[in-house]
Parts: structure tokens; C-alpha cells; sequence
């Protein structure tokens, strides 16, 4: 009996920084990688930061090479506005069904020039920029998102929900913008699938003794890094709701820790990074941080916590912390290492919100078949063994979809996950 | 700060004759197989670096000629540019020459490994041109003046030299402090150690009367220094005064050439690199209404002090070389000090010490960069 | 040879078209010296664009191209692979970038024009000077060489093995499986990790393709990415080193623990049943826990942090370790108290909050403290220490486990001397990016993985072994042929000085001395074309190609004019 041949093309969910890295190793080794991205843009919440610990670099220029890379790359299909909906069969043999939106500009005959936005008369909320800033109903997230190519917002576009408009397809030079465009099903065969559909934050506006959605100038994490962003909305700026730069602010860690039930890992390093954010921006500015245990491990993690104490920083270890307006000030109540009760006048507050599982991410355990665990992450197969084998044979996990992590770590777990399918399936 | 060790010996009937004898009995002994030393040269008005393997010619050495004709690191390296040979040889020369030599050795231009370099006391030389009007009677002017330690006829880098008895090579005489008929052999290595030991030399004498009064003319050399560089950075600060000050250069490029630290095969400013198409020079000539010819002098003097200003040893070779007279050797000099305190180097001094172009931090030139910090 | 060459102005639809006036342009250039031909096109990137472009390269017989449009890091490529395929080498090319430089950063026409005329003139000075250069294909060996037979080198080696690829592993050690050896649980499961190990142990045995040398130590590793020479002597006997070939090596050599009786307040090695962790982990395997009496403890005190001042980072696993150790007390030992002493709990992960609650519990304390200090009391240990709040305070226990800092092991100097890789500042050997490359070294083709690249716990060494691995089967595929960079550096022997200053700047091991002749040599095959040789070379004798002088120079002439 012949024996029949695995598939070696490979399906990844997810085009952050995890799926990336996935996808370029696995075409340099010559496999046909489907690529399909729920967003229209690739990247993932990697891009949405200006700099990343422990050495500030530049998150955009570490990552944009490898969209290049990416976008030029042959061996490559990348799928945006894509949703896998189906998924049938075995290792080395599944039959994936793929919903493709339509973007409505041809990815093709569009240059990026963005001659389209500014006719349109549709204004939102831009929810790339955490609400912060707004866009058209024919948009690109952010300044630099690649493919540099904009998609038509469906839901709010006034010609999709029945109006006469045309001003984006008018000003077009080259033809691009497309009304006839359909939502494809794609059916695809490959040999195995990843899954590195990142995360989520926790909603602070579940714990009312911090004053989100109330209080102006409280931001969460994602929130603060758009306001920094040299590409965001107020071009890194970090400035009040009145305009004026804050003169004091207080970063509170484990925001949501206790209801989730775990540490996720990344909030004190870049708690401390927003340290760094703010000094260089306003060197007065007078900063506390307000956590519970210091989680900083890794080998050049504590040095740059020595650093960043260097700058006076006020380290505050507190429990029972609550936010409230008081006057003109934003009051914080907490009650210190000791026990007693201590009280702190700010202007501006950043929350350091636990990382959640994404929201559809046990819509989509359930059309893969694979399990997710009590928190909701993906549930690797066994503890004792590799992090990146999900319950079901054939289909790997990566990057926070799998659990809270950092950039180097959902990193390390995409490469391994293709020195999985690489060597188990060939 | 190495360990100097010493010791006293009598110097009849002088000290030159006692060097002398000192290194005719080591190569006997076979402490050296060769010696590298300055000699008259038959003519009567030269004195060169001379390879010495007949032992009974260094009857006519002089180790502390008037002149300095060829930098002594530029005779002593070539010897050694291939690797460090088979024979053991010990070179003669003043500290400024010593200093240049182990800088050669860092930039791999010599090999000291089977070298052992014994310097002295310097006195100063004589600027070349001068000694040629008159060379009998300079060469008694000289040696009465190196007794006094007057330094009025001397190059004028001489005369604000603070590292006359700087010690960086093996063996050094000291004759600064010692009493009558006497000088210090003093010895900075094992290489100097061994030597002094084959000679039945012991190396346990008092050398304080030497560092002190080494210490004291050194301070006032340093003193000298720093006015004669306040009234030269006066004189040649600035662009102007800088074009105004080279305009006599001519691009001859001796300085370079003798300038024991410029070691590259073919000099940016001797390459294709400096020449220019006719409408180039056209051009120029248009937007600046004229171009002098030959073009960018004073460009080749900045690239060139650029360039090894972290290696000056300050020699003045540059200076004594100048067919126009610029006061070359003293501007590189007064630059080379500041150059190398920003990295709290002085060239040569130790030979383990790894030049800064490899070895700096980028703290170290925060206090030059264009920073908002 | 008389040049021509071929200038094409890409309108780029209105972006370009309606900012610069191309006509003028064209106009402008069309005269220059050495330019056969200047057209424009609407759209140069498009499929109809690219054919034009062919069909005028073959057409106009041109010598050189110049495209006046968008970014290289848009196009470069694209153009490059045009010229290839109408058979002018893709480096004879030259991109001028009037978009993103020019139309789309001022309104004003006339100043977008002019400036448009310089970046094309400045493209043309350059390209003349441009050489032919030619992609070059090397042999690769596609078998690997781990060394360490920890879990981490135990993993590798299992994702790498296969018949068209050698494992060669190589363990110091008289057997195989490291630390976690000694270890009776795992954390994350706090299941029997011995079935688990000893599973593997038994299938790289059994594995054909894994040829396994213990009491033995790596002697030579020289080379580049897909040809390493590797020598592996036993460090038992006086044998002759065995030497064999490889395309990567990883490097898995493990941890060691900091030294604790560094810090004599804490007693270790002066006083009886203060002991270290890995003591403990073994003291628990061999079934019994006891102290020198042979009793065992009532009251047990886990300090935690050893060393992490003196050492300056967090080791990471210490924290759950020491939770995993209350569990093995509370398990075996009913009855027996056992004190936690931390500074910041450090228990990052989705399970690991759950297992130090579970642990939590009426004997089990977690307790804030510093500056510690131990002393005997009686028969028994006294822990002195300040607590939360400051205050001085006693605790009389049995036994205290130290938790101390995870370290380099002892060899790392040594490997790293061997391969030629870097240590950073703590000892562990350097990765590529800290983010986005940690297993990979500057070298190309070693890689670090598990505790050797930093401190981590078991499951984080699986990955980073397997992400080694990926990294290998994706990049050193058997019978494909390695492309190294064309633009590298090559170092004029006439020029050349001998002063080795490149050598100590080249971070990829790529230059080295030719003792005979003096000069330093560039090994165009390791060499990444990152031009920090050319920048320091002090006599000028090294150049990149493609950056030569003369391109550089005669381009911004050419733009300043």
C-alpha cells in the first residue's frame, strides 16, 4: 500500500508578531504558507508600540522589515479580513474553509497614496488608536500599517448601508477602489495548522474603584502607548484632556490579576518602560508606580529596572488601591506595604490591565477542534512537554493565544512550533 | 604606574662611553646578538640609526646625537614590520621616539617581542636646518647645552616637552639627579630585569633623587606647555587663522612622510581620491570666484591631524621636515593633547594599553557629541 | 566601453506626475552625459510597466538603469528582478526615490521639480560607477552538532534527527539529561518528570541518527554556517580527538547555581542543614527527606533570592520551585512548617498563581522579608530577618533551603572561546535580538538555547530547543545550496596595513590575519556586508561593494552641485 503523502502546505492564524516569524521560516523552507488575518493589517498589537524593553528600541522598525519580508514574499499567501469558519480532516490532510471579507480596493492596483480618506464623509472611532482619534469608513488603521492598502468599513460606509456615495472611488487615480468586490469562501488544504491570534486586554471598566470610563486622563496600557506613538493620535505627545502635559501620573499594575487569577507576566516591564516614556517626553514629570510583587525576570530586565529608578521614580507597593476625582486632581487610596492608608494627588493615571485570551478565541477552539484551558487560553497537550502542541494532533499554538507573554518568548514559541511542523511533518 | 627598579653606575669616563661599554659587553655576553643606535656617519655632519652587529663599531656611536634626522621609530619598526626575527637586538633612542615605536607595535608595525628598547634623559634636539649651517660648532653647542639642560636652541616642541624622561620602554638612563659620574640604569620590564642581570647589574638602588627631580622639571615643562599652547590656539583658533596659517603649505606632504605615525601605504591625499576632473575645479572656481592651486592644503593638514592625533608623540619630526616653516609640529601637538586627554590616553606609554579606536566607549564622548541630554 | 544609460521617470499615477513637472525633467537630463535614452511611464510596478522596462533594456542594448520612483524598500527588488530577466545584472541598477524624498513632501512644484533633477542626476553619477556583481552558491552540511545533553540539547537533538541529517551531541557528562535529572516534579504539572525524561533519554539511544558522545567535550569548532569543522575529545581518556562536519551547532550547556557560600550570612557550608536547592531536589528524589541527624524537619525555612543583588537579575524560577518545594514537604511531611521567604514573588504564567495559592495554606507561610541572616540556635537554625515593615524579627526553623541565583555554567567562557560567540554582561551567552532573535548568535548557524541563554524553566528550554531546531530545518535544508551576501567587503592587500583594527570591529568573526603576508582577509562568505570594517579602517585599504568611494562620492556630488 502506498502511503499517502502529508500535504506540506501550512495554515497560520494570525498575522502579529508570532505569526509572522512563522511564516517567513516556514517559506524559507520552502513550504506554501496560508496566512489568514481576522484585521486587515499585519502586525498585531506589536506595531501599536513606539518603543519595547528592555532596550527601547523602535517597535516599528523591528518589526517592519519582516512585513517587507513578508508582503514580498512568493511563498506567502497572505489573507486579510480572513476568518478560518471550518476545518476538516487529519494531520498531514485538512480540508480549511475560509471566510474572506471583501476590502474593496484592489490590493493590486492600489499604491498606498490614501487620496481616497479625505472625501469621505463618514467619521468613527479609530480602534486601532484605542478610540483616541478617528477615521473614515474607508481607512488604514495607522500611519505605516502594511499592507499599505485600505479597506472599506461595511458596517458604517453610507453606499453599503443603501446611500448614493462615491467620493472614494472618485478620487482614485488608479481605479482601485472596487464596490463589486465579494466575500470569498476559500477552501484550502494543508498539512497542519498554527494558531497565534494573540490576546486581548482586560475590560478595567469592570472594576469601578479605578475610574476608567469615568474619570478623564485615566488610560489603560494600549491607550497610553497610542498616546506616545510618534505615528498615534496626537503624533507622542502625552498631554491631558485639557491640553497641558501632566505634571504628576501613577501607574497601577494588576489591574483585573485577582478576577483573572494570574500574573500575566509583562505588565511591570513595560509599566517601567511607560516610566521611561514619560520622562523623556517631560523630564519634571513626577511618577509612581503602584504593583503589588515586582515580576521581572530575565537576564537584563533588572538592570533596566535600576535604570528607570535612577529617574526618581516613587516604586510604591500597595494593595486595596482606588481611584477617585477630587477637584481638579485624580486621588489615589491605597494602603501601603505596612499596612497603612496612604493618599495621592495625580493628574493623569495609566492602568496596567491583565492580558486576556481574544474575545472570539473560544469561538475558534471550537472550529479547530482544540481545547482551551479555565482561563481561556489554548491548552497545550501535555504540561510536562512542549508549550506549542495543542490537544489536537496537527494543529500547534503560539504566542499569547497560548498564554500571557512577551515579544521574545511568543517569538521563541513560533519558531518552535515550525521546528515541529517542520520536523514531524514532511 | 609600573614599578621602576634601579640602580647607580658609575659613568667613566663618561656617560656615553658607559652605555657604549655596557652594550659591547652584552652583545659579547650575548645579551643582544644587535644594537640599534645612532652613529656619526662618515661625512661628519650626519647622524643615522644604524643596525649594529660588528661589536667594534659601536666605538663611534653617539647615543644622544644633536639631530634627529629619521624618527628613530620609523628605523626601529622597519626592522621588526615582518615579525619579530630570530636575533635579539636592543634599540637606543629618546623617549618621544621609544613612545612612537610602541605605538607602531599596537598598530602592528613592529614587533618588540624580541626587542629591547632603552631610552634616556632627553635634552632636546636640534632643529635640522639649523645644525646643517654649522654642524662642528653645533655639536659642541648641543652637548654643553644637554649638560646645562638649556633648551634655547632646541626644536621648539623640545622646549615644552613634559615627557623628556617618560619611561615606556625597557631600560631608561636616567642622568637627571644623579650625583657626579654617576646615572641611574632603570629598568620598566623583565625584558629590562634580564638584561640588567646578564650584566651582573643589581637593581636594588634608591632612584627617589631621580623621580623627584624628574617630577619638578616636568611640572615646569608642563607649565611652559600650557601658556605656549593659550598664545598658539590664539594665534592659529579659528578658520581664518588656520587658511592664513597654512597657506604656505605647499602639499610636499614631507610631514607626513616623517611622521613616525602615518602608516598608511598610499595616504588618502596622495590617492585618486583627491583628483578632480576639470569641470570640478571649474566648478568650484565658479562658486567661489577663483581656486588656488594646489587645491586643499589645509584640508590634507585637518584630515591628517585627524587621523593620528591619538598617536602623537609630539617629536616635532613633522616640523623639522617643513620645507615652508610651518609651525606644524606644535599645532598637531597641541591638538594630540587634547585628542587623547578626551579618552585619558597618552600615546605610547604602554604598550598594553590598546589604542583607543578600538577600545572606547560610547560614554566617553558624551562631553563632544551635539546631545539635548 | 561606452556606456548608455537608460533613465526611466515612473509617474506613479498623480503622486508623482502632478507634483513634478517630469517634462522639465526629462528635458533637463536628456543631454547628460552617458544617458542613451529618458522616457516616462504611468506605472513602472505595474505587469505592463515591468514588460516595458524589459523590452526597452533589451531594446536600447542600454549598459546601466536608472528608475526615478518610489522607495527601494517599495520596488528595488522588482526592478533588480526586470533587469535580471532581460539579462542586465540587477546590480548595474540605480533607484532614485522622487516620491517618498521629493513629490510627497512639498507642495511646491517648482522646488519638487528641481530637486527631482538632482536625485536622478545624483543616481546617475553613482550607477556609472557600478559593477556587475554575481550571487554566489556554497556546499552546505546539513547535520548539526548540539552541545549539552541536558533536556535542552535532549530535545534538539530528538526535532533534529532524521536520515538526511546527523545529530552529533555531546555531553560532558558520563550520562545524559542534566540538571532535571534530580528534579522529582515539574512545576507546571507537579507530575513525576522522570517518566518524561528518561522517555527521551531512551529514544535519542535507540535513534540511528543521533550519534551520542558522553565524558566528552567539544575541542574545535571552526567554520561558517553550513561548513563547521568539529573536533570532540573525551575528557576521560587520552584518545584522539574525533573530528567530523556540520552545517549549525546549538549550544545547550545549561546553568550552574551562584555559589552561596559567597554570602556567609547565610550560612551555607559553615552550618549544619542549610542547604541548596538542587540539595534539596536531590535530598527529595532519593525518597527522603531529613537532616543530618537523620530525623525529619518539623519547621522548614525556603529562602529565596540568593545572590540576586550580587548577580543582578531575576533568576525566574526560583519563586515557583520554592512552592513546589513547600508542596513536597507538606506532602510528605504532614505535619512540618515551612516559611517562604521573598522579596517580590515572581510568578508569572497561567497556572503558576494557582499552584502558590494551593500551597498557601495554615503551615505553609509566605513571608516579605530582607537582609537575612543565619545562625545557629541549639540544634536548630534561627533566621533573622526584617520584615514588611521593617521590623526586626526571629524564626526558629530545622532545616533552610537557600534558593541562590541561576548561573552561566562553568564552561560558557570556554564555548564561547570555541565557537566564537559572545557572552553579554551576566555571562549568558549573547542572542541575535533580544525580541525578535533569541536563539540565534551573531554567529550564523550557532544558536543558544535553554538555561545557557538565560535563566528559565523547563518548559521555556522545550521551546527554545525546538525553536533551534526550526530555525535549522527551515535554513539548512539537505542539498540546498547557501547564498551567501554579495555585497561584502573586500580589504585592497596593497592598502592594507596589518593594523587589525577590523579584526576586533568585525562582529561575525568574518576577517582574519594572514600572518604571512600581514593583511587582513575577508571571508566573503561569512561576511554580512554591515560596512563597520570600512567605516574603521584606518588606511582606507577596506571597501564594500556596491558602496564603493567613488559610487558614493560621485552620487552626493552629484546631489550637492
Amino acid at each position: 500500500m502506498v502511503e499517502k503523502k502529508h500535504i506540506t502546505d501550512v495554515l497560520v492564524i494570525g498575522a502579529g508578531i508570532a505569526g509572522i516569524e512563522a511564516s517567513l521560516m516556514l517559506s524559507k523552507a520552502d513550504r506554501k504558507v496560508h496566512l489568514v488575518e481576522k484585521t486587515s493589517y499585519t502586525g498585531g498589537t506589536t506595531i501599536k508600540f513606539e518603543e519595547v524593553f528592555s532596550n527601547m528600541e523602535c517597535s516599528t522598525c523591528m518589526v517592519a522589515p519582516r512585513q517587507q519580508e513578508l508582503l514580498q514574499d512568493k511563498n506567502i499567501n497572505l489573507l486579510t479580513l480572513a476568518e478560518v469558519e471550518e476545518i476538516k480532516g487529519n494531520p498531514g490532510d485538512f480540508t480549511v474553509k475560509i471566510h474572506k471579507k471583501a476590502r474593496y480596493v484592489d490590493m493590486i492596483n492600489c499604491i498606498g497614496c490614501n487620496a481616497c480618506f479625505e472625501p469621505c464623509p463618514v467619521n468613527l472611532k479609530n480602534e486601532f488608536e484605542e478610540g483616541l482619534s478617528e477615521r473614515k469608513a474607508i481607512y488604514v488603521p495607522c500611519a505605516g500599517a502594511l499592507p499599505n492598502v485600505p479597506m472599506i468599513d461595511t458596517e458604517n460606509c453610507l453606499r453599503f448601508k443603501g446611500k448614493k456615495c462615491t467620493a472614494c472611488q472618485e478620487a482614485c487615480m488608479f481605479g482601485a477602489v472596487d464596490y463589486n468586490q465579494k466575500d470569498e469562501k476559500i477552501e484550502l488544504k494543508v498539512g497542519a495548522i498554527l494558531v497565534a491570534t494573540g490576546f486581548n486586554v482586560f475590560d478595567s471598566k469592570k472594576l469601578p474603584k479605578y475610574g476608567y470610563g469615568k474619570i478623564d486622563d485615566i488610560y489603560n496600557a494600549l491607550e497610553f502607548e497610542r498616546l506616545y506613538a510618534s505615528n498615534g493620535p496626537t503624533e507622542g505627545k502625552i498631554v491631558l484632556k485639557d491640553g497641558k502635559p501632566p505634571k504628576s501620573v501613577a501607574i497601577i499594575h494588576c489591574v483585573g490579576r485577582k478576577e483573572k487569577g494570574y500574573c500575566s507576566s509583562v505588565c511591570c516591564m513595560y509599566s517601567l518602560k511607560f516610566n521611561h516614556y514619560l520622562k523623556s517626553k517631560i523630564p519634571d514629570v513626577k511618577i509612581s508606580e503602584f504593583y503589588t510583587d515586582l515580576c521581572i525576570p530575565g537576564k537584563s530586565h533588572q538592570k533596566f529596572y535600576e535604570k528607570m529608578k535612577e529617574t526618581k521614580v516613587n516604586m510604591i507597593r500597595a494593595s486595596n488601591v482606588e481611584v477617585a476625582k477630587q477637584g481638579k486632581e485624580i486621588s489615589i487610596k491605597y494602603n501601603n506595604g505596612s499596612g497603612k492608608k496612604g493618599n495621592l494627588g495625580v493628574d493623569m493615571v495609566i492602568l496596567s490591565p491583565a492580558i486576556e485570551p481574544s474575545h472570539d478565541a473560544s469561538k475558534l477552539a471550537k472550529t479547530l477542534g482544540i481545547s482551551i484551558d479555565e482561563y481561556g487560553f489554548f491548552q497545550q497537550e501535555n504540561l510536562e512537554d512542549s508549550s506549542v502542541v495543542s490537544s489536537k494532533p496537527g494543529v500547534f499554538i503560539a504566542g499569547c493565544s497560548q498564554g500571557a507573554k512577551n515579544i521574545q518568548e511568543s517569538v521563541s514559541q513560533a519558531s518552535a512550533a515550525v521546528g515541529k511542523i517542520l520536523s514531524s511533518y514532511n | 604606574m609600573s614599578k621602576l627598579k634601579g640602580a647607580i653606575v658609575a659613568a667613566k669616563p663618561s656617560v656615553e662611553k658607559t652605555i657604549i661599554g655596557m652594550l659591547e659587553k652584552s652583545m659579547k655576553k650575548g645579551v643582544f646578538d644587535a644594537v640599534i643606535i645612532p652613529m656619526r656617519a662618515p661625512s661628519g655632519d650626519s647622524f643615522a640609526y644604524v643596525l649594529v652587529k660588528d661589536k667594534s663599531l659601536l666605538k663611534d656611536a653617539t647615543p644622544l646625537p644633536p639631530t634627529m634626522f629619521v624618527q628613530g621609530a620609523k628605523a626601529v619598526s622597519s626592522v621588526t614590520r615582518l615579525g619579530k626575527g630570530k636575533i635579539k637586538i636592543a634599540a637606543v633612542m629618546r623617549p618621544c621616539e621609544v613612545r612612537a615605536t610602541v605605538e607602531l607595535a599596537k598598530l602592528g608595525q613592529a614587533n618588540l617581542e624580541n626587542m629591547t628598547i632603552i631610552s634616556m634623559d632627553c635634552p632636546g634636539v636640534l632643529p635640522s636646518s639649523d645644525f646643517l649651517k654649522y654642524p662642528e660648532k653645533n655639536i659642541k653647542l648641543f652637548n654643553e647645552a644637554a649638560k646645562k639642560l638649556d633648551d634655547k636652541m632646541m626644536r621648539p616642541l623640545c622646549q615644552i616637552c613634559d615627557k623628556s624622561s617618560m619611561v615606556s620602554g625597557d631600560l631608561h638612563i636616567g642622568t637627571l639627579g644623579a650625583k657626579k659620574d654617576t646615572f641611574f640604569l632603570i629598568s620598566n620590564s623583565t625584558k629590562g630585569d634580564d638584561a640588567a642581570n646578564k650584566l651582573g647589574i643589581n637593581l636594588k638602588d634608591n632612584i627617589d633623587s631621580w623621580q623627584t627631580k624628574v617630577k619638578t622639571f616636568s611640572d615646569e615643562k608642563k607649565k611652559k606647555r600650557k601658556k605656549a599652547h593659550k598664545e598658539l590656539k590664539a594665534k592659529v583658533g579659528g578658520i581664518d587663522n588656520l587658511v592664513e596659517t597654512f597657506s604656505h603649505c605647499i602639499n610636499c606632504h614631507n610631514c607626513m612622510r616623517v611622521c613616525p605615525v602615518c602608516i598608511c601605504r598610499l595616504c588618502y591625499f596622495d590617492s585618486d581620491k583627491v583628483k578632480h576632473s576639470a569641470e570640478d575645479y571649474l566648478e568650484r572656481a565658479e562658486s567661489k570666484g577663483s581656486i588656488r592651486f594646489l587645491p586643499d592644503t589645509t584640508l590634507f593638514q585637518m584630515g591628517r591631524m585627524m587621523h593620528m592625533s591619538i598617536s602623537c608623540v609630539s617629536c616635532g619630526a613633522c616640523e623639522d621636515a617643513c620645507s615652508m616653516s610651518i609651525p606644524v609640529g606644535q599645532i598637531f601637538s597641541m591638538i594630540a593633547d587634547e585628542t587623547q586627554a578626551l579618552f585619558d590616553y597618552v600615546s605610547g606609554k604602554n604598550l598594553d594599553e590598546p589604542i583607543p579606536l578600538v577600545a572606547y566607549k560610547e560614554e566617553e564622548l558624551l562631553e563632544v557629541e551635539d546631545s539635548d541630554d | 566601453m561606452k556606456r548608455k544609460i537608460g533613465v526611466y521617470v515612473c509617474e506613479c499615477g498623480p503622486n508623482i506626475a502632478e507634483k513634478v513637472d517630469i517634462d522639465k525633467v526629462i528635458e533637463a537630463i536628456s543631454s547628460d552625459k552617458d544617458v542613451a535614452v529618458i522616457k516616462k511611464f504611468k506605472l513602472l510596478c505595474s505587469a505592463d510597466g515591468k514588460k516595458f522596462l524589459e523590452e526597452e533594456i533589451k531594446k536600447q542594448d542600454l549598459t546601466h538603469l536608472v528608475i526615478a520612483a518610489c522607495s527601494p524598500k517599495d520596488h528595488e527588488k522588482t526592478f533588480m528582478e526586470v533587469s535580471e530577466k532581460a539579462g542586465l545584472n540587477p546590480y548595474l541598477f540605480q533607484l532614485a526615490n522622487i516620491r517618498e524624498q521629493c513629490a510627497w513632501i512639498t507642495e511646491d512644484k517648482d522646488e519638487a521639480t528641481k530637486k527631482a533633477i538632482r536625485l536622478i542626476r545624483a543616481a546617475i553619477g553613482r550607477v556609472r560607477y557600478h559593477s556587475s556583481l554575481e550571487k554566489k552558491e556554497i556546499d552546505s552540511n546539513p547535520d548539526v552538532l548540539v552541545i549539552g545533553g541536558g533536556i535542552a540539547g535532549i530535545e534538539a537533538s530528538l526535532q533534529l534527527a532524521r536520515p538526511n541529517r546527523k545529530v552529533y551531541l555531546v555531553e560532558k557528562a558520563p550520562e545524559l539529561g542534566g540538571l532535571v535529572t534530580n528534579f522529582e516534579k515539574n512545576f507546571l504539572s507537579m507530575k513525576p518528570l522522570s517518566e518524561i525524561i528518561n522517555g527521551k533519554i531512551e529514544e535519542i539511544n535507540t535513534n540511528e541518527n543521533i550519534k551520542v558522545f558522553t565524558n566528552s567535550e567539544v575541542d574545535e569548532a571552526v567554520g561558517f554556517f553550513g561548513n563547521f569543522e568539529i573536533k570532540v575529545k573525551r575528557t576521560d581518556a587520552e584518545d584522539e580527538p574525533v573530528q567530523f562536519d556540520v552545517g549549525a551547532v546549538v549550544i545547550a550547556i545549561g546553568s550552574t547555581l551562584f555559589d552561596s557560600k559567597k554570602l556567609p550570612e547565610y550560612g551555607y557550608g559553615t552550618l549544619n542543614n542549610v542547604i541548596t536547592s538542587l540539595e534539596f531536589e536531590k535530598m527529595n528524589k532519593s525518597g527522603k527527606i531529613s537532616l543530618k541527624n537523620g530525623k525529619p524537619p518539623k519547621s522548614v525555612a525556603i529562602i529565596h533570592c540568593v545572590g540576586r543583588k550580587e548577580k543582578g537579575y531575576c533568576s525566574e524560577i526560583c519563586c515557583m520551585y520554592s512552592i513546589k518545594f513547600a508542596k513536597y514537604l507538606t506532602d510528605k511531611i504532614p505535619s512540618v512548617k515551612v516559611s517562604n521567604l521573598y522579596s517580590d514573588l515572581c510568578i508569572p504564567g497561567k497556572t503558576n498563581q494557582k499552584l502558590y495559592e494551593q500551597a498557601k495554606g495554615k503551615n505553609v507561610n509566605f513571608i516579605r522579608f530582607s537582609d537575612a541572616e543565619i545562625t545557629k540556635s541549639k540544634d536548630q537554625l534561627s533566621v533573622k530577618y526584617k520584615d514588611e515593615n521593617g521590623s526586626k524579627t526571629n524564626l526558629i526553623v530545622d532545616m533552610v533551603i537557600l534558593a541562590p541565583a541561576v548561573e552561566p555554567a562553568v564552561d560558557a567562557s570556554k564555548i564561547a572561546e570555541i565557537t566564537g560567540i559572545y557572552q553579554g554582561d551576566e555571562g549568558f551567552f549573547e542572542e541575535e535580538h533580544e525580541k525578535i532573535n533569541p536563539i540565534s548568535t551573531s554567529t550564523e548557524g550557532i544558536y543558544i538555547v535553554g538555561c545557557a541563554q538565560g535563566p528559565k524553566n523547563i518548559s521555556e528550554t522545550l521551546v527554545q530547543s525546538e525553536a533551534a531546531a526550526g530555525k535549522i530545518l527551515s535554513s539548512l535544508v539537505p542539498g540546498r545550496k547557501i547564498e551567501p551576501e554579495v555585497k561584502t567587503s573586500e580589504i585592497s592587500e596593497a592598502l592594507c596595513i596589518g593594523c587589525k583594527t577590523c579584526l576586533s570591529i568585525c562582529s561575525y568573526g568574518a576577517i582574519t590575519f594572514d600572518e604571512s603576508k600581514k593583511i587582513s582577509v575577508v571571508n566573503e562568505v561569512i561576511c554580512r556586508g554591515c560596512g563597520n570594517c570600512v567605516a574603521a579602517c584606518p588606511s582606507g585599504a577596506a571597501s564594500i561593494k556596491h558602496f564603493k568611494f567613488k559610487q558614493l562620492y560621485q552620487e552626493i556630488r552629484e546631489a550637492i552641485k
